[in-house]
């Protein structure tokens, strides 16, 4: 049973073990146990500032990029993706406090209905092709706005309103997101390891072989969008209490484009990657506005704006995103794991002189 | 509430907005044709060229219309850097690849702007602002309809370029099979850097014309990506009649939307509208070929 499970955890990183580069699996397995522990010890020394500002987005963020990276392992791109975080926020929020149901299971339930939802837009559009599934999905992000704010007598969603809690802010609440995000990322994982996986897998390597080897890729790619939009749903159902708030810029095209960061520049197609990459977006998010103040020096170049930092900081952003995709594809990930086998390498070397 | 006179206002009002639509869904569907990518950050070349445009009009005291011509160039040069620096990078790659560096480049191009202009609304001071066409009880400014005459003269001299010019055989033979024109001696690179150009220049005068109609700041260009993707969708893909039937359909319904249903529908009634094309005529409605 131990070995079992210990073998399971040790695939976690299985599905991109083609471009694994000198971790062998019995070690990945202490890997991901050191993590886990960091995650889950970390917050127990921290402020609750740092708490619940950094460190519980950083886990949302997690589940929220690894359901766009799910879709995108399948070779689909999504573009407006927040509609589904708003939706399964919204639609669990309100559950509870419309029916009065506890909140822990609107929060399933606001998931499966942004599955469903999903279900019923993947069946227009997953048949296009990258492009235009980016275009759809962001058009429907757009009217998913005005139908909350056309309906606002139900949803509320001008002006927003105070989201119910399943258990307090601070520790507790960010346990119940770590949770959630194991839960998700290993469900993740296991999806990616089956045939299924394996479906999406050929589905993104070159769809017309898949379909030429039986494979039914309208099918799967269906099923990618639910799976992926049922985890978006429950991102949002989560990070609608995590910020104790939820209002109609919930569907904003940041949100949409944020997992994308994420991936991109944690690693696309690979499991730690939305990991690492949440952990470098939220960091860059919380921290580098202190660096606002210094950049004000730049400001007699450029009159038109009060404040220099934010803009120049997003510009920046933008940069990074085009240099990792034009230099690095692979993402951080990539880095990392090629400086390991590098040092490894070394390592190895000197003990055999 | 519903009259006539305001039913035909809002119609003529639809084809002049459709007319930048058309520009901006023309020059993204040539970029598609020939090199079959798709830039995401195509409607903020549009901003940038409004910018362009508003620059010109403003510290050089050009007139609106000459300013066009700056913006065009301006867009076409920036267009060049484009295509040479990112795209060719990950031209033929994982198809995700490109979606990625057009999202850097939103974020690069708004950014720039915010930093250079400020976040504020401007807009380029036409010297026929106040001069209005009135047939009876309808309206209609000048400046809407310079505006579809200058587009019109840009459809056909675009017309002319790809059916009567060298360059235009070798962006017609690359669109349809580029290894082909390759061995038949073209040079594809070339190719690809005048038709990237070209359709960021037909953005940048969709954008100065965009400048002289409505006020713009650095975030307009989101949604006119999103409906010039619509009408390409609506139209065909490839297909430049498509493009332009389309950006006129598109921008009657979506006036009329407005006019019926009230502001909040403007952007929500494009992607219904996109949306139902997609699912009942996948290859759009002048479409040839599926993609």
């Amino acid at each position: 049973m131990v070995l079992a499970i210990k073998e399971s955890i040790a695939n976690t990183f299985g599905f991109v073990k083609n471009e694994v580069v000198g971790f062998s699996r019995s070690r990945m397995f202490y890997y991901v146990l050191a993590a886990l522990a960091i995650a889950a010890v970390v917050p127990l020394f921290t402020s609750s500032y740092v708490l619940s500002e950094v460190l519980t987005p950083m886990v949302i963020f997690t589940i929220y990029a690894s359901s766009w990276n799910l879709l995108a392992s399948s070779g689909q791109g999504s573009l407006g993706h927040a509609a589904f975080l708003g939706i399964g926020g919204f639609a669990s929020a309100l559950l509870v406090i419309k029916l009065g149901i506890p909140p822990i299971i609107g929060l399933f339930v606001g998931s499966v209905f942004s599955a469903v939802i999903g279900l019923l837009i993947g069946l227009t559009c997953v048949r296009l092709k990258a492009w235009f599934l980016g275009m759809v999905t962001f058009g429907f992000s757009v009217i998913a706005v005005t139908i909350i704010s056309q309906f606002d007598a139900v949803t509320g969603g001008i002006m927003g309103f105070r989201t119910p809690l399943i258990v307090e802010r601070g520790l507790p609440f960010y346990y119940l997101t770590f949770v959630f995000a194991v839960i998700s990322v290993f469900a993740i994982h296991l999806i990616m390891r089956s045939k299924l996986g394996l479906a999406f897998r050929a589905i993104h390597g070159n769809e017309l072989e898949a379909k030429m080897n039986g494979v039914n890729t309208a099918k799967y790619r269906l099923i990618a969008f639910v799976l992926s939009t049922f985890f978006a749903g429950l991102a949002g159902g989560l990070y609608a209490q995590s910020i104790q708030y939820i209002q109609i810029s919930i569907f904003e095209p940041y949100y949409s484009f944020l997992p994308l960061m994420i991936c991109v520049i944690g690693g696309l197609g690979t499991l730690e990657g939305p990991i690492i990459g949440s952990v470098i977006i939220v960091a860059i998010d919380r921290y580098l506005p202190g660096i606002d103040s210094a950049l004000q020096f730049l400001k007699p170049l450029f009159p038109n704006v009060s404040f220099v930092g934010p803009p120049l900081r997003m510009l920046f952003l933008g940069l990074f995103l085009i240099v990792i995709v034009v230099f690095a594809p692979k993402g951080l990930t990539a880095f990392i794991r090629r400086a390991y086998a590098y040092f490894r390498g070394k390592l190895v070397t000197v003990k055999e002189q | 509430m519903f009259t006539l006179s305001g039913i035909v206002e809002t119609l003529l009002w639809g084809v002049a907005n459709g007319c930048i639509y058309i520009l901006l869904a023309t020059g993204l569907n040539i970029i598609f044709g020939v090199m079959k990518l798709v830039n995401f950050a195509h409607g903020q070349l549009l901003m940038i060229g409004a910018y362009v445009a508003f620059v010109a009009s403003t510290a050089l005291g050009l007139n609106a219309y000459l300013a066009i011509l700056v913006a065009m160039g301006a867009v076409a040069v920036i267009g060049i850097g484009l295509e040479r620096f990112t795209f060719r990078k990950v031209l033929g790659t994982d198809k995700l690849n490109e979606i990625f560096v057009s999202l850097g480049l939103i974020y690069v191009f708004e950014n720039a702007a915010i930093l250079l202009w400020g976040n504020d609304s401007q807009r380029i001071v036409s010297p026929y602002e106040s001069l209005r066409l009135s047939l009876g009880e309808v309206a209609i400014g000048y400046d809407r309809i310079f505006g579809v005459l200058i587009v019109i003269a840009i459809l056909i001299a675009l017309f002319l370029l790809m059916k009567k010019t060298k360059i235009g055989l070798a962006m017609r033979a690359t669109s349809q099979k580029s290894d082909t024109s390759m061995l038949m001696g073209i040079n594809i690179e070339k190719v690809y850097i005048f038709t990237f150009a070209l359709g960021a220049a037909l953005a940048g005068v969709a954008g100065a014309l965009y400048g002289i109609i409505f006020p713009f700041n650095p975030y307009i260009g989101a949604l006119p990506t999103i409906k010039a993707f619509a009408i390409i969708i609506l139209g065909g893909l490839g297909s430049i009649p498509g493009a332009v039937v389309g950006g006129l359909l598109y921008g009657i319904a979506e006036n009329t939307a407005v006019y019926f249903l009230g502001g909040i529908w403007q952007d929500a009634i494009a992607f219904a509208l996109l949306i139902a094309v997609l699912v009942l005529r996948p290859t759009g409605l002048f479409g040839e070929k599926g993609e």
